[in-house]
């Protein structure tokens, strides 16, 4: 989902640094970014492992693969604020060290993957746990899988809508709405099946770290 | 706290990502979604004037699956040092 240089013009180059910068202001702004050196060291940890899982991208024919996004576990193992900061680490890491993403499309990276994944998985284990009562492993397992799921799926329809709008692609958001959001509705599902596992072994080993769970006082 | 335990299972996730990240994306013939779609389209990506020599996940004077390796242990590092300066920073607050 990292869209390289070139695909997006200047004005939605602008748009989406505009809306990510704003977004990280806010979060510094409201105090919603404490950081002290133990918050430090799980967001560097959880980017690292995040960095490597990415690396996993299982190829499946017809040139497309299967691999961990990880904004839906980072935001509900950290909370939404720290979980975007854990993403933008990534992706920034990624596009300056490694070219992948682009520069100018860094803004719409971060926005899609870092921003629109992150609170789409946190809020969606939020309310899918609060609907689902005391917390099981089993039920942990479904929460995430819907988390990961629909994090992957918005995360997707934002990037159609946002190289659709942009004249630089030949199609517009008719037809780069449904290609993205319907491809990644069904990749959702596996990046919804790892973060449940992924949860559903964190809660029966220590379920103290998953932040989400905390604020919802289970 | 994260432990050696989290940072031993990275490592090791990078060691074997060249099964699937080199090894049957070649076989298979993957590359990045969105690169496919461009290419389709005859789209070239925009080169903007920034080059880095781990360009795509390889690293100079290796080969794919060595150098993906390699790539992947730089990018844990990086990450874990920009981790280390910040502790520095909000430590000294």
């Amino acid at each position: 989902m990292h869209i390289p240089d070139g695909f997006l013009d200047a004005y939605w180059v602008a748009i989406t640094y505009a809306a990510t910068l704003g977004y990280y202001a806010y979060l510094s702004a409201s105090g919603r970014l404490r950081l002290d050196t133990m918050r430090v060291s799980l967001i560097t940890t959880l980017a690292a492992a995040i960095f490597a899982a990415q690396m996993l991208n299982w190829p499946i024919p017809g040139g497309t693969s299967l691999h961990l996004l990880g904004g839906a576990l980072a935001g509900i193992l950290l909370g939404p604020a720290y979980g975007s900061l854990t993403l933008a680490l990534v992706l920034i890491v990624q596009a300056l060290v490694f070219h992948d993403g682009g520069l100018t499309t860094l803004g719409a990276n971060i926005l899609n993957m870092g921003i629109i994944a992150v609170l789409t998985g946190y809020y969606t284990f939020k309310y899918t746990m609060k609907l689902m009562g005391t917390p099981s492993s089993k039920s942990l397992f479904i929460t995430g899988l819907l988390a990961g799921w629909a994090s992957v799926f918005l995360a997707g329809v934002a990037c159609g809508v946002e190289i659709g709008l942009s004249p630089r692609f030949p199609y517009g958001v008719e037809i780069t709405l449904p290609v993205m959001g319907g491809w990644h509705f069904a990749l959702g599902i596996v990046e919804g099946v790892i973060t449940g596992l992924v949860l559903s072994y964190i809660y029966k080993r220590d379920p103290s770290i998953i932040e989400a769970l905390r604020t919802l006082g289970v | 706290m994260p432990g050696r335990k989290a940072w031993m299972v990275i490592i090791l996730l990078v060691i074997v990502s060249p099964i699937f990240g080199v090894i049957l994306a070649d076989r298979i013939g993957y590359h990045e979604p969105l690169d496919v779609a461009a290419e389709k389209l005859g789209l070239s990506e925009k080169d903007v004037g920034y080059h880095t020599p781990f360009e795509d996940y390889t690293f100079p004077g290796l080969g794919p699956v060595p150098g993906y390796i390699a790539a992947g242990l730089l990018g844990v590092i990086v990450i874990l040092v920009i981790g280390k300066l910040l502790e520095l920073a909000v430590s000294k607050k």
